[in-house]
């Protein structure tokens, strides 16, 4: 019995901590802009393809191609954020989200139209697909999607909290006027933040791709999920984000595990609809009229 | 005589207007057009692009050896996105061309139920790959199918095992869309006709990233066999890669998704081994095994069912507009149900009443990749 909840407590974790990385993508997006990028999972679908392209199609080493696609992600960043939302970063928040839907479906179809529609298979980091720890066993592939998870959480508090551009940045998404008034440039701080976040992106898309494969449809089925850790954790608060990410990878899998297999889904989404209810700002956020 | 402004303009009009109406009547008389709903987008567009390839390959031979009462045929293509509400825009798209004569469908029993009460409502002959077997029983006379349905998989799978490999405790394993719920439901019956009710009964959601939770659930029922109906490749090859590595090693009788190439090539290894009811094997017969070179040559990739059944459509189609000699629907119709010792690149069909054409299965086995046909067994469900 207690193998099989340990079984289930690791893939949980591990399928919650990519949900996690995208979901800090959204995060931080939202922080800083106050609209929520619905190309996040998209970002993670192109790095997944440019790791296909670089490591199978050229066959470059697995490193190199890593870093070619993070690169990669960091340029579509760049693009992103001077093509999609600098154009409209006067305007309300509606039509930047309608631009950022735009944006995913254009990715999208770029992919399908360049690389066609079948799915690719791209290889774990490790030879080795996973150990044998007792009854357990560990996809390696998940333990290091969790490795690399608590070492982003690690490193966005020291980068946010120890480090004059992690303060710049904050001090931009909590007051752009008061930040601009103290001599940060504010639209440098936010085209920092689109090459983080769709770093995050690639880096959740590369990591999970040997375990879901790489297709089309990879970063919205993530994405999803993603967003829904979001407003669990709490829109705009990056621990939230991570919390809410592995929470919900959890709970869908133990409910799977012991109520419904079929209804996998639908427990994430109720475990959202109870927070959209009854805490509406998530488990770390605060209120709106709080907010100083 | 003296030209009025209206009859200049009448003139220009026709000027016009003319070489379009001469056109557009020629063109609807040089060739019997059949339509077709395909994914060219969405999930299943590899296996999408494959079906077109199988229904070309036989419109080719078609118009080589002459065509259909002296008319080449032509294929008009329109994307189902691999989704219910695409099918119904792509099959109205296409039924609003009068002067199409018969139409493929899908292979996916959801998108068939999605598209049939237009079918009826057209009431032209649509031929089908979907193999719910409800979808021939549901009083719907325009669908006519080219592979054998999944009451017929559900008998062939639970024999092979029971009989052939001497197992009794099964774990079910179905897609929740009509398709798997169908083929899960048959596989129950026959098991439990054979006096082997199964152990477990599972159902799961397409397109699940994490199949642990199945796992283990086929770990815990002491199952020593697992027969399953996946609808996706991708959920496949993820539940493959899971069985091995929590130590699943039972045998494992598939529906025909588990002999995919696409799924051969996600879920590699993982599915060495196993076997797979296949309405498509190379070597069950001549025909398949020219089918199989034909597109092998054309193509480049091995053939599959995707392919072979939209292959057998357009010959079936086109038998049946021959032998009735007419565009007429109800001739059409009535010319199909009358086919028997059709050789196919699916098997020998024999059209029942119900429009049902095959009504049995191949056995093949993965053999390290390489799909290797075993036999032939006419289902007696």
């Amino acid at each position: 019995m207690m193998d099989i909840v340990l079984q289930l407590l690791f893939t949980g974790i591990g399928i919650g901590a990519v949900y996690a990385l995208v979901a800090l993508g959204f995060v931080l997006i939202f922080r800083a802009t106050n609209v929520v990028n619905f190309a996040q999972g998209e970002f993670s679908m192109v790095a997944a393809y440019l790791m296909v392209v670089f490591s199978v199609d050229l066959g470059w080493p697995y490193w190199l191609s890593f870093l070619l696609s993070l690169g990669g992600m960091a340029l579509l960043g760049v693009i992103f954020n001077l093509g999609v939302y600098y154009p409209l970063r006067h305007r309300s928040f509606l039509p930047v989200i309608i631009a950022t839907i735009g944006a995913s479906i254009l990715m999208a179809n770029s992919v399908l139209a360049i690389y066609g529609p079948q799915p690719q298979v791209l290889q774990g980091w490790f030879d080795t697909p996973g150990i044998q720890l007792g009854p357990v066993y560990l996809d390696s592939q998940y333990l290091l999607i969790i490795a690399v998870t608590i070492l982003l959480v690690i490193f966005n508090y020291w980068f946010f909290e120890r480090t004059m551009l992690g303060k710049k940045l904050q001090a931009t998404s909590q007051d752009k006027e008061m930040a601009s008034l103290l001599g940060i440039s504010v639209s440098t701080m936010i085209m920092i933040t689109f090459i983080y976040s769709a770093v995050l992106g690639g880096l959740a898309g590369i990591l999970v791709a040997p375990v879901l494969f790489v297709s089309i449809q990879m970063g919205s089925t993530i994405a999803l999920k993603a967003f829904a850790a979001t407003i669990i954790g709490g829109f705009g608060d990056v621990t939230g984000a991570i919390i809410g990410g592995l929470a919900l990878g959890v709970i869908e899998t133990f409910g799977a595990a012991y109520i419904s297999v079929p209804y996998k889904d639908g427990f994430a989404f109720l475990v959202l609809i109870f927070f959209l209810v009854f805490r509406p700002q998530g488990i770390f956020g605060e209120r709106v009229a709080e907010k100083a | 005589m003296k030209l009025t402004r209206r009859d200049f303009a009448a003139g220009i009009a026709a000027g016009i207007v003319a070489p379009h109406i001469i056109s557009s009547a020629r063109a609807q008389g040089a060739t019997l057009k059949i339509g077709m709903c395909a994914p060219v987008t969405g999930p299943a567009a590899e296996s999408g692009g494959y079906a077109i390839k199988g229904a070309k390959l036989a419109l080719e031979a078609v118009n080589k050896a002459g065509g259909v009462m002296g008319k080449q045929l032509e294929l008009i293509v329109e994307d189902d996105q691999t989704t219910n509400p695409g099918i119904v825009l792509a099959f109205s798209k296409l039924a609003s061309q009068p002067d199409i004569v018969g139409f493929l469908g899908s292979i996916r029993s959801t998108q068939v139920h999605a598209m049939a009460p237009d079918v009826l409502k057209l009431g032209k002959p649509v031929m089908i790959g979907g193999t719910d077997p409800n979808l021939t029983h549901m009083g719907n006379q325009w669908l006519f199918r080219c592979r054998p349905n999944d009451s017929y998989s559900g008998s062939v799978i639970a024999d092979y095992g029971v009989n052939t490999l001497g197992k009794k405790k099964w774990a079910v394993l179905h897609s929740t869309d009509a398709f798997g719920t169908a083929g899960g439901k048959a596989l129950t019956e026959s098991l439990t006709k054979l006096g082997s009710t199964p152990v477990l009964d599972q159902g799961y959601a397409n397109q699940s990233q994490d199949f642990t939770p199945v796992v283990l659930a086929i770990k815990q029922s002491g199952a020593d066999i697992l027969g399953s109906y996946f609808t996706f490749e991708n959920d496949l090859g993820i539940f493959g890669r899971q069985l091995r590595q929590l130590g699943v090693n039972i045998p494992w009788v598939g529906s025909p998704s588990i002999v995919n190439i696409t799924a051969l090539k996600l879920a590699g290894p993982a599915l060495y081994g196993t076997f797979g009811v296949a309405d498509y094997a190379e070597d069950s017969s001549e025909a398949s095994k020219a089918f199989g070179k034909i597109y092998r040559d054309a193509v480049k990739v091995a053939p599959d069912n995707q392919s072979s059944w939209t292959f057998d459509a357009i010959n079936v189609l086109s038998q049946a507009i021959k032998t009735a000699n007419s565009t007429d629907p109800g001739k059409i119709r009535e010319a199909i149900l009358a086919i028997k010792k059709f050789a196919g690149a699916e098997g020998e069909y024999n059209f029942d009443q119900n429009g049902d054409g095959l009504h049995g299965y191949n056995i093949v086995k993965n053999e390290k990749g390489t799909i290797v046909f075993d036999k032939h067994i006419e289902s007696n469900g």
